[in-house]
């Protein structure tokens, strides 16, 4: 077991995908800790601390509420993680669906499937989330449903794409000439062989996801306070540019390289041979 | 080469009967017809080779009897019966029964009918897994069995490998092995040698011939070689545009070619003089 584990890393084995990993378990591991410990309470105000620069005990200052933004920082990525992670999931599972059915009969299936998902494909993915959450209201339950649909369109076109041509292949006929039904072939034989294509457009997914929270909390739709998130935080850093940047320049660049992160896995991944 | 003149004079012995098939494509402005009115008959046991050029439609005829036509944009008409049913009008799920089960297929490309992604053990396995009721135990004793029958020796380590694994004659060799697991009754064998190399050509052909004897599977022996065809098969069937020129017993069509296209494809057979 261990040892496939690794047969298969090793394939891996490149700069991308190495730096890529370390930075990407890196956030894993502060969302993961951010769900039982930061090191202050996210939502105690301090007066005497406000917009306090960086200092040992609070090593990413203080915001203008006087709270320690190390401890939001962490609750952020907390939040902006399993966002995406659930946005990616509901995208590329419905994707695999859709494209797989589309791809695989093609015909007049295809054609319906393939305008439905062109209209929503025309449709920013951030506008399409803003229709959603202005209908069902925002909190983060209805932000990753919103965030998740809207990014159905992209992993249905890449996974029909791949079912075009991995269906022509003779292993897909040699599979239904053994009798298996195409349920079988669609999910047993075919899906392995699209899977190269699949993770590394699911990491380039979760940089997208990730930009889209952020955004959609800089718009003051997504996250709603107080809890912390990292795009509201950098519109709130906004007005304390010049005065205090330590507030903008954290959740900044934690979006900056959490982003680098997921990019970097991805090429590592697609560059693998 | 020895024949088996005795094969071809038992006529009820037919398992598989091809009646006026005929077979149209409607996916553009005209209709294509690609087979006009073929008929013919597979015997139990018996090596039939179907010969001809590139869109003589040998294939297509061959897809219609595996039941891998697709069903729209496409007019069939005419009979294939197996078994008392018609292969072209069964449904679907009907027709799943025989594939894999009574009737298996081995393609051109070793290289691209293996699923790349798939341990050869269960690509072996995958008509019992579909058709039998079988522990997993029996099902990969059953494995390793054939494949050591079609004479791969390491059977257990092929078991395990991918098919990146393996060179292109192990890879149809699998392939055969793979088909007859379940002891179908007709083997479509569409060109099986045509992408390998000369002398794995010779031993696949070998092999597939004492496959025909030892298990008795009707082979639909597809290929443009006719020296293969000459060495292999007991009857032909020359194949021109859609229609059949030439059928008979393949020594008599060798020696004494009737028509004349026939003839000129049996002229085109490089010969090798020693000086």
């Amino acid at each position: 077991m261990l040892n496939s584990i690794r047969k298969t890393f090793r394939k891996y084995n490149n700069f991308f995908f190495n730096f890529g990993m370390i930075i990407t378990l890196v956030f894993f591991v502060l969302a993961v800790v951010g769900c039982f410990y930061t090191p202050y309470n996210t939502t105690e105000m301090n007066v005497a601390l406000k917009n306090s620069a960086p200092a040992l005990a609070h090593i990413f200052g203080c915001d203008n509420y006087g709270r320690d933004i190390f401890s939001r920082v962490m609750e952020g990525i907390r939040n902006t993680f399993f966002i995406s992670f659930f946005t990616v999931l509901i995208g590329s599972l419905m994707g695999i669906l859709i494209g797989a059915v589309s791809g695989y009969y093609g015909g007049r299936l295809d054609e319906i499937l393939m305008r439905i998902n062109d209209v929503m494909f025309a449709f920013p993915s951030v506008l399409l989330a803003l229709v959603i959450i202005s209908l069902f209201g925002s909190g983060t339950m209805v932000v990753t449903l919103a965030l998740g649909i809207a990014f159905i369109p992209s992993f249905a076109r890449i996974v029909r794409s791949e079912y075009k041509k991995q269906a022509s292949l003779d292993y897909v006929q040699s599979a239904k000439l053994m009798g298996a039904k195409d349920i079988r072939v669609i999910f047993v034989h075919i899906l392995p062989n699209i899977l190269p294509v699949l993770v590394s457009s699911v990491m380039i997914g979760f940089n997208n996801a990730v930009l889209a929270e952020a955004g959609l909390s800089y718009l003051g739709i997504g996250v709603q306070p107080p809890e912390a998130s990292l795009g509201r935080m950098l519109s709130e850093a906004q007005s304390y540019l010049f005065s205090s940047p330590w507030y903008a320049l954290f959740p900044g660049l934690a979006i900056v390289f959490m982003v680098l992160g997921f990019s970097m896995l991805a090429e590592g991944i697609s560059s693998a041979k | 080469m020895v024949q088996l003149p005795v094969l071809i004079l038992q006529v009820n012995n037919m398992l598989l009967e091809v009646k006026d098939l005929t077979i149209e494509f409607h996916d553009h402005d005209r209709p294509e017809t690609v087979v006009e009115n073929v008929s013919f008959s597979l015997d139990k046991g018996e090596i039939l080779g179907l010969v001809g050029e590139s869109g003589s439609g040998k294939s297509m005829t061959a897809m219609a009897i595996a039941g891998l036509l697709p069903r729209k944009k496409m007019k069939k008409s005419g009979e294939i019966i197996f078994e008392e049913k018609n292969l072209l009008t069964l449904p679907r799920h009907d027709l799943r029964e025989l594939q894999g089960d009574e009737i298996a297929v081995i393609f051109q490309e070793p290289m691209t009918a293996l699923n790349p992604t798939m341990r050869i053990g269960r690509q072996v396995e995958e008509a019992l897994l579909l058709h039998r009721d079988m522990t997993a135990q029996d099902r990969k004793n059953r494995a390793i069995k054939y494949l050591k029958a079609v004479e791969l020796d390491d059977a257990e380590r092929i078991y395990e490998s991918y098919p990146h694994e393996l060179s292109g004659g192990q890879r149809q060799r699998v392939m055969i092995a793979s088909a007859m697991i379940n002891r179908p009754k007709i083997l479509i064998a569409d060109e099986p040698t045509t992408a390998l190399d000369v002398t794995v050509q010779a031993q696949i052909i070998d092999l597939l011939q004492r496959t025909n004897k030892k298990l008795g599977v009707a082979i639909l022996f597809i290929s443009h070689d006719l020296s293969l065809i000459s060495r292999i098969t007991h009857n032909v069937i020359v194949m021109q545009n859609g229609h059949i020129v030439e059928k008979g017993n393949t020594d008599e069509i060798f020696a004494a070619p009737k028509n004349d296209y026939t003839k000129k494809l049996i002229a085109a057979i490089p010969k090798v003089e020693l000086k």
